[in-house]
């Protein structure tokens, strides 16, 4: 049964590679352990993908307010796009400080050579003004895009990773991002 | 010709018995937009309530021979299960009762005691950790009131037992149900609290993660509770083995509540306060529920204002309801407490002259700038949370009872074993150690729950009540202008677009406003000198009320939904 889940993995991920980029034979992005996961937005997604990021057995630290330093040791930076009032207010945010945080990590990852990996979990619930910014102005950023399906709705995501050429990955469930998740990282 | 003349008079008398049948209403379906306003109808008794399973197990008991009471807790006990995220054992509550036979009001305050240890500098000296340990920690926890609150009113107006009040709610426990998008939202939203305090094996976790709407959520622990409570009776859960796995699970949080606390409980009847507004009677909850007594406030307020003529929601209305709900957070700050303990004057801030005072202090043409009558917690809760359930059945007795756990999933914290949520009201004391409303032992935490009974003419009229924290009051109100001053359905002034104001320290904080408000009244208020902050067009900040309009002249019963949450009705 792991052996037929893995294989349909790796055929979903082909097809959004294959479905975003303009050769069919482009090679897939390059993504390494360990995992730095943190927050665009600051929404509880971040912890969900910590979760996801445990039962994918992928090493993995959580950071929701990860800064350039956080990077140091890690192979893959993976942003959470989600924003939440209620979250940012805990964390003693405002939009702006979280702008800031965000560009300011981008460009270190950048520096770095460290690939983004960019996720959207919270589907069509978490989508509204605040989180679709932050969509538009980060994910062009990403190597790679692993969202739940419901939160394309109106094509955003696949216009901008289209416009980028970023692969797609759309997954019905926030659960069936284990799968994906194992196989990028090949596990 | 007396052959003719019998059967001429048959002929009559089977014309008039058909004539006088009961005319068989037909009951419309509700719509597929939720949005769309939608009476429920029916002629004989009527529950609404958050969740369909709820109003369902509320129905059931009233076609099954329980009067308003019964149905009122089975829908009590069905919501732990189906809306456990709302309110539960873990809580606490109020009910209005309405007994049509003796035309009596009277309430049942089973509102959370905090524990003998609560001290009033409890959580301030947690300084910057201060938010955690008033929500999510063990010292968060009040003395949970909801279980011996609905005994009391079972025992002493209801007809069933606790089994047979709460059979609906184990079966809805067990079997599971899919969850709706506001319970997947909201599970979501509170993922990081119930990650840590129930555990990722939690029921209110699926496989470590929210749920998706659509996915089935099940709680047999709750289910097995509920059951012992049935045989056993409430002593299990205030002296018996729960009760020690209650103190075990606050305790092993840091939390300061003994099995002494728990078996000292005890829920208490009261007079309902009343207030009168254009020709109508509301009976509503003393403190220290104060949702009730600041609908009153802010209905005197406005009762001499010409409403109608301004017209709804324009900027004329909204800036002088606004006005008048920020000097009242003002004395809510300065006297809202435990009337246990504090004395609170009532009667003079429910007066009709104390409305014409703080009318003379708001001027059409711009705001007031400052708001003198005391300070408000700096931290002002965005909580939404709660729920109502309203009832009346076939003899005209009434039900609005509103409960809760505080925040979405209260604490997060679930005794072993036993699936249900423990209550964060302690939140609801103040954070100022010498406000009237700051931690003391085996004081009640003000709540701003409202549930109220609308009477016109001398017969009930309407039934209502909403969850939403601080803008239940102002949320209540704007239904009741709705309906008396603009004419709207019961529905239609359910779902009509909403707005809230507030202070803190005396000064005026912005309008916070649903954006179906057309743009140029945001423009008007903007320029009276409102700061104005949108929300989402059917936003549960302002609450998810439930309604029930009963028109005695037409021989029906309304039944009214909020599509801010799952609230539906169920009639017969």
């Amino acid at each position: 049964m792991n052996m037929w889940r893995t294989l349909i993995a790796n055929l979903i991920i082909f097809c959004g590679i294959a479905a975003s980029s303009p050769a069919v034979q482009t090679a897939p992005p390059a993504f390494e352990l360990p995992l730095l996961i943190t927050s665009a937005g600051q929404s509880a997604d971040v912890s969900i993908a910590s979760m996801l990021a445990k039962k994918a057995e992928l090493t993995a630290t959580l950071s929701k307010l990860a800064t350039g330093k956080d990077l140091e040791n890690h192979k893959t930076l993976v942003l959470v796009l989600g924003a939440s009032m209620k979250g940012l207010g805990s964390a003693g945010l405002d939009t702006d400080k979280e702008y800031e945080r965000i560009r300011a990590l981008l460009a270190e990852a950048k520096k770095k050579n460290i690939p983004v990996l960019c996720l959207h979990l919270g589907g069509e619930q978490r989508r509204g003004e605040l989180t679709d910014k932050m969509i538009e102005e980060f994910l062009p950023s990403a190597k790679m895009a692993l969202i739940v399906k419901s939160g394309n709705k109106d094509g955003l995501f696949t216009k901008i990773c289209k416009e980028k050429n970023i692969p797609l990955v759309e997954i019905e469930k926030t659960l069936d991002t284990v799968e994906p998740l194992k196989s990028i990282f090949k596990k | 010709m007396k052959r003719a003349a019998a059967i001429f008079f048959f002929t009559i008398a089977l014309l008039t018995a058909f004539s006088c049948r009961p005319q068989k209403i037909r009951m419309p379906e509700p719509p597929q937009d939720r949005h769309v306003p939608f009476n429920y109808v029916a002629t004989k008794g009527m529950v609404v309530a958050a969740h369909p399973l709820a109003a369902e197990a509320g129905l059931d008991m009233l076609k099954g021979g329980g009067n308003a009471v019964d149905a009122a807790i089975a829908t009590a006990f069905a919501l732990n299960a189906a809306e456990p995220f709302a309110s539960g054992l873990g809580g606490s509550g109020f009910m209005v009762i309405y007994l049509a036979k003796a035309k009596k009001v009277t309430v049942v305050n089973f509102r959370e005691k905090a524990p003998a240890a609560a001290r009033p500098t409890m959580f301030t000296e947690k300084g910057e950790k201060q938010a955690e340990w008033r929500q999510e920690r063990g010292t968060a926890v009040g003395v949970p009131g909801m279980l011996a609150g609905w005994n009391y009113a079972l025992k002493k107006y209801g007809t069933k037992s606790l089994a047979e009040a709460s059979a609906r709610a184990v079966e809805i426990a067990e079997k599971g149900f899919p969850v709706s998008a506001t319970f997947s939202q909201i599970n979501k939203d509170e993922y990081e609290k119930l990650l840590k305090n129930a555990g990722e094996d939690s029921c209110y976790l699926n496989s470590g993660i929210p749920y998706e709407p659509g996915e089935v959520f099940k709680n047999p622990e709750l289910a097995a509770t509920l059951r012992l409570i049935g045989a056993k009776g409430i002593d299990e859960f205030y002296k018996g083995e729960i009760a020690k796995k209650i103190v075990a699970a606050v305790r092993a949080k840091d939390g300061i509540m003994t099995l002494e606390d728990l078996a000292a409980y005890q829920p208490v009847e009261v007079e309902p306060i009343k207030g009168t507004y254009k020709g109508h009677t509301i009976y509503t909850l003393p403190p220290p529920g104060t949702g009730g007594f600041h609908i009153i406030q802010l209905l005197n307020v406005a009762e001499n204002w010409p409403l109608k003529d301004w017209g709804h929601n324009t900027p004329a209305t909204i800036h002088h309801l606004s006005e008048t709900m920020r000097f009242i957070f003002a004395d809510k700050d300065h006297y809202d407490g435990d009337p246990d303990y504090v004395s609170i004057p009532v009667a003079e801030l429910i007066s009709k002259d104390y409305a014409k005072e703080i009318r003379s202090k708001i001027s059409a043409e711009k705001t007031a700038g400052t708001y003198p009558y005391g300070r408000f917690d700096k931290v002002q809760d965005e909580k939404e949370n709660t729920t109502h359930i309203g009832v009346i059945d076939k003899d005209g007795n009434i039900v609005a009872l509103t409960q809760s756990i505080n925040d979405f999933f209260g604490t997060g914290i679930v005794p072993e074993g036993t699936g249900f949520l423990l209550n964060d009201h302690m939140a609801d004391f103040s954070t100022d150690p010498n406000s009237p409303n700051a931690p003391r032992p085996n004081r009640r935490p003000v709540s701003n729950m409202g549930p109220l009974i609308m009477f016109k003419d001398g017969k009930p009229f309407l039934v209502l009540g909403s969850p939403g924290g601080t803008r239940i009051f102002s949320s209540l109100s704007q239904i009741i202008f709705n309906i008396i001053d603009f004419g709207m359905s019961l529905d239609e002034a359910i779902e009509a677009p909403r707005f809230f104001s507030y202070t803190t320290e005396g000064k005026a904080r912005p309008i916070s406003i649903e954006p179906r408000i057309p743009e140029a009244v945001l423009k008007a208020l903007e320029k009276l000198g409102h700061k104005i902050t949108p929300k989402e067009p059917y936003d549960k900040y302002f609450g998810g009320a439930q309604g029930i309009m009963i028109l005695p002249d037409k021989k029906l019963i309304y039944g009214g939904a909020d599509s801010r949450r799952d609230g539906v009705g169920a009639g017969y």
